[in-house]
């Protein structure tokens, strides 16, 4: 099969949740396979990119990471133009994170002036499963799927960025969703398929 | 003799050896460039009065040396006038310390973990003044090696000994909106320190963390408008290392905030440093017209992408110790004689500013980049002088222009176009060349 002559597809991803609950953790991990204790408060926004095939498709993600400090909210629009996926990251362990997705849910929908506002793609991370071997956890995993539920069943994975566990599969039903919403329209779109690529490991746990 | 090569100085900011991706200092200690301790003692006299002029020179040529940064660093910030005395300095000193521990009793009085050397990252209190009973809302336990824990319920039956109630904070409703905001920050401030150069052994220590806490509480304390925002950390991060003692690190981070806390004040639709990237523009525009139309055109009029540069002064593109060098050239070429009585005169309408106004202004006791200021009278016009962190981003563009240019086709290209600069810059050339577009905009913006 010659990639080559495929067609390109860009899609644009932004995380978005709390302060500390692991964005840039999670990105890092899926990108480039590591896990950091040193890592730094995000001050504005920065991506990284990571290619894929899906369904014979290459695409290329581009994940941007934003500070989680809530006075930042004014520069929203500004990063989240064009968007075509939105993953909500919450920390397991911390209540008051998970409390404040309604916020980041709501408040993305109207800053990122959307066109299809209605249906827009969210995915929903529960972080830091792994702290303190889960005896530290806060919020269930029935608790989170009945928000996703009340949310238009939103997909819903419970990660360790540390341990890599999920990310891969978390970010494979990102990268899913984004392409059936993917603004421009698409010729070659082959319609939806469960089938996941070769280039992912393939996992049940994408509910897209 | 053979040029110098100077000698590395690394060593004082020691990185801890798992840390193998960090960049390495372009800085050197260069003997006869540098500011060393002996050339610093010199420039006293013997009651202590300091002929900053002899100094300036220096350390925008070749920095301080490690040794004598602390102590140089609070004339630069304009904690003291160089024209007192040792006397009068050590007076001031030790009311400042007394002031710096009042704040932070009153801190401890409102939340018990100020000063404890503990601290939480995870929040105390909902925004309505509720104080949040999550027995996991807990200190930062370090572990004795150093290695951060994160928090952890260390009696995970419940309910156990070490929640907010037992630790004597507030368990009934807080009413005082601005007690609120404050308890709110506290968290945001936990996640930030335990994430604010930890590739530096120096915060190994669990006492260095905690240091950086409290001076941040207290600072959000005090400072009603800014609070704490994220990027402050870093900024404050420095000074801990360099003082030995709190409160005058404390003093130092407030002076400098003095000239920052502008890009930290938020509003429900800005923050504060979108001001200085408006300036940005305008100067982009006068000094490379090309480029700003095509920055504009890719959508990036706003110049958000150097949001962290200017919000951190240059902290993350350059590596712990060459930011220290790019700092302290920028405040000895943005250095004003005045600076201490302007701050001191903003806090208290005392006879000193009677005494400042008839000071003898010598022209050899500022900065270069403030002369050039002067010459050109913008010390009289309405507006404030631009200040000279706007120039060195503006110098970053203008290197980065071709490729801009050329390849950015889209803002996010521009992102990464300027994230590719991260720990390729030279602090000396970018400041060099930061003069240079400074004069250049000054001659070409007075045309009309």
């Amino acid at each position: 099969m010659d990639i080559s002559q495929k067609r390109r597809t860009l899609l644009k991803v932004i995380v978005l949740g709390d302060s500390g609950v692991g964005k840039t953790s999670l990105m890092n991990q899926y990108v480039y396979k590591k896990f950091s204790q040193q890592y730094k408060a995000t001050i504005g926004a920065d991506f990284v990119t990571k290619e894929l095939l899906i369904d014979d498709k290459l695409i290329t993600l581009q994940i941007w990471d934003t500070a989680g400090q809530e006075r930042f909210h004014s520069l929203g629009p500004a990063f989240y133009r064009g968007a075509d996926c939105c993953v909500l990251v919450y920390d397991v362990n911390i209540h008051k994170s998970f409390d404040r997705l309604n916020n980041w849910h709501d408040e993305f929908l109207q800053q990122a002036d959307l066109d299809n506002a209605e249906t827009f793609p969210f995915v929903l991370l529960g972080n830091k499963v792994d702290l303190d071997g889960g005896s530290s956890r806060r919020v269930t995993e029935q608790k989170a799927r009945e928000w996703c539920a009340s949310r238009g069943n939103i997909p819903y994975f419970e990660t360790s960025a540390k341990e890599g566990y999920n990310v891969d599969e978390a970010f494979l039903c990102v990268a899913k969703i984004s392409l059936d919403n993917e603004h421009v329209p698409d010729i070659y779109f082959p319609g939806i398929s469960e089938t996941a690529s070769e280039a992912e490991q393939p996992r049940s746990g994408c509910a897209c | 003799m053979w040029r110098d090569p100077g000698a590395p100085a690394d060593s004082f900011y020691e990185v801890r050896p798992e840390c193998t991706d960090v960049p390495k200092s372009r800085f050197r200690i260069k003997a006869g460039k540098t500011l060393s301790a002996r050339k610093w003692l010199a420039a006293f006299s013997p009651e202590g009065h300091l002929d900053i002029g002899k100094t300036l020179s220096r350390i925008h040529r070749g920095g301080i040396h490690p040794s004598i940064r602390g102590e140089v660093w609070e004339f630069l910030l304009g904690c003291y006038d160089p024209k007192s005395t040792y006397e009068e300095r050590d007076e001031l000193r030790e009311r400042r310390r007394s002031q710096y521990d009042t704040w932070k009793e009153e801190c401890r009085q409102l939340f018990p973990l100020v000063g404890s050397g503990k601290f939480i990252t995870a929040p105390v209190i909902t925004e309505d003044g509720v104080p949040i009973q999550d027995p996991l809302v807990l200190l930062e336990t370090n572990t004795d090696d150093g290695a951060i824990a994160p928090p952890q319920d260390n009696n995970p039956g419940g309910s156990n000994g070490t929640g907010p109630s037992s630790n004597g904070a507030n368990v009934e409703k807080v009413t005082d909106k601005r007690v609120i905001q404050w308890l709110l920050t506290l968290h945001q401030i936990g996640l930030d320190v335990i994430r604010t150069d930890r590739t530096l052994v120096f915060y190994e220590k669990k006492e260095n963390l905690s240091k950086l806490w409290d001076i941040l509480a207290v600072y959000a304390r005090i400072d009603t408008d800014v609070g704490y925002c994220q990027g402050m950390s870093d900024l404050c991060s420095p000074m801990i290392i360099l003082l030995n003692d709190e409160a005058d690190a404390f003093w130092c981070f407030e002076r400098l905030m003095r000239r920052l806390r502008g890009n930290f004040r938020c509003t429900d639709s800005s923050v504060g440093v979108e001001a200085q990237l408006t300036n940005l523009a305008s100067i982009t525009q006068v000094i490379d017209p090309k480029l700003h139309q095509h920055l504009e055109h890719l959508g990036g009029g706003d110049y958000l992408f150097a949001f962290r540069m200017l919000m951190v002064l240059f902290r993350r593109e350059f590596s712990f110790c060459d930011s220290l060098y790019l700092w302290e050239m920028m405040w000895a070429l943005e250095y004003d004689p005045e600076l201490f009585f302007i701050y001191e005169d903003a806090d208290e309408t005392s006879e000193k500013s009677e005494e400042s106004k008839l000071r003898l202004k010598s022209i050899r006791h500022y900065g270069k980049f403030e002369r050039e200021n002067m010459k050109n009278g913008s010390k009289n016009a309405e507006e404030a002088p631009l200040p000279i962190s706007i120039f060195l981003v503006a110098s970053v563009l203008k290197e980065k222009s071709a490729t801009l240019l050329q390849q950015a086709r889209g803002l996010d290209d521009v992102v990464k176009i300027l994230n590719d600069v991260n720990g390729n810059l030279d602090a000396k050339k970018a400041c060099i060349s930061a003069l240079k577009l400074h004069k250049k905009y000054l001659k070409k913006a007075k045309k009309p």
